[in-house]
């Protein structure tokens, strides 16, 4: 059975899961969404009871119901390609791609479904609220006076986007940044804004969920490290990440948290404080990793590579044979 | 009036239009004008940094 990666050509992290594939000997089909229609073909029949589908791309034709497992990497837009590509053509290819492949009896990393829903940064939030991962205080709001009142209690505030996006029109990044104590809060009222009580960190941690495997690697702040530079991302220096344990608690948490979010991947960010508790950040469906094995050497392109490999379980049996389903 | 976080706002960095690598539809890998994987090479990916977790990538919606 075939492992189906959906990623962009550029993707060299996916790479590093396909060599691993490879080495095993566990055929691999990879494609770009956005080749559908052209550079990608799809085929599927429902008739008799039955359904029998097939994705081809780059001359390998592979059947939708022969899928072990799908990674959901960076995918493009179906139809973004096309020669003449259109909303109602991305559309037409999303559902007809999309909606096949649900019915795959495939393994999911992740499921569609459950990587929108975890998208969420306040369902986060709550989610890591409920799995017992400290969180810091944190305040959504379009109320100016909510924000000056959180000011109030929690002094020391970052900023970062509600939903991770960064605007396009012009390109531009908006990292978590420091708010100014003399900040005019009077602009929350022009778009929903998250604030959040700022961790002292002495660490950053990056721990990356794969199945029940967890890799978690630490970033040490370094001591000359500007307080107002809070972003990991865009944090001048060369300290390097580092393997790190993880704690047993936090990792009774993840687990948690990945069973309920129905996640079969997950890089949470997490900043440790001075006295060593991780606070919950965020937690990005589809986080990079590449950056932290190549740095630490930690085994997390096999592991992925391990679980896409894995066989999908076996359908269920049902008692009057096994196209008879028993409600 | 612009929202409160966009404030905080800088242009984006796009990584290097260019890399060493182009996509090799037989391998399903990217390879090196060398012809060897590119992902093979873990100095290269540090220094290119196309694995590398990025604010503001119009790509990468994921971090």
């Amino acid at each position: 059975m075939t492992v189906l990666i959906l990623t962009c050509e550029e993707d060299v992290t996916a790479d590093m899961v396909v060599v691993h594939l490879n080495a095993s000997g566990v055929p691999v089909v990879r494609l770009d969404p956005a080749d559908l229609p052209g550079g990608v073909a799809l085929s599927g029949e429902f008739a008799h009871g039955a359904f029998r589908g097939h994705l081809q791309s780059a001359g390998r034709l592979v059947s939708i119901t022969g899928l072990r497992s799908i990674w959901v990497r960076r995918p493009g837009t179906p139809g973004a390609r096309a020669p003449e590509a259109s909303a109602w053509l991305a559309e037409e290819s999303s559902q007809a791609l999309w909606g096949m492949l649900r019915g795959s009896g495939a393994r999911w990393m992740n499921h569609p479904d459950a990587a929108r829903r975890a998208r969420h940064k306040p369902w986060q939030l709550r989610l890591a609220q409920e799995c017992g991962l400290p969180v810091p205080a944190t305040l959504i709001t379009t109320f100016p006076q909510a924000a000056r009142d959180f000011a109030e209690r929690y002094p020391d505030l970052v900023v970062k986007p509600v939903s991770g996006a960064h605007p396009q029109d012009p390109p531009r990044a908006v990292p978590t940044s420091r708010v100014a104590p003399d900040a005019d809060f009077s602009a929350v009222a022009f778009g929903p804004t998250l604030l959040q009580q700022r961790v002292a960190k002495r660490a950053d941690i990056r721990l990356t969920a794969v199945g029940e495997q967890m890799l978690a690697a630490r970033k040490a702040t370094a001591e000359d490290a500007d307080p107002d530079e809070v972003d990991v991302r865009f944090a001048s220096g060369d300290v390097p990440w580092r393997a790190v344990d993880v704690p047993p608690r936090v990792a009774d948490a993840v687990r948690s948290y990945l069973r309920r979010a129905e996640l079969a991947y997950g890089a949470f960010d997490f900043a440790e404080d001075t006295d060593g508790t991780w606070w919950f950040l965020e937690c990005n469906q589809s986080g990079q990793f590449g950056f932290v094995e190549v740095e630490t050497g930690q085994p997390i392109a096999r592991t992925v590579a391990e679980w896409l490999a894995r066989p999908r379980p076996e359908p269920r049996r049902h008692v009057n044979g096994s196209h008879t389903r028993v409600c | 009036m612009q929202p409160f976080a966009l404030n905080y706002a800088r242009p984006a960095v796009e990584l290097e239009a260019t890399t060493p690598y182009v996509y090799d539809c037989g391998q399903q890998l990217n390879v090196l004008m060398d012809g060897r994987v590119a992902a093979g090479d873990p100095a290269l990916l540090r220094e290119l940094g196309t694995t590398t977790s990025t604010a503001g990538s119009k790509t990468h919606f994921d971090d």
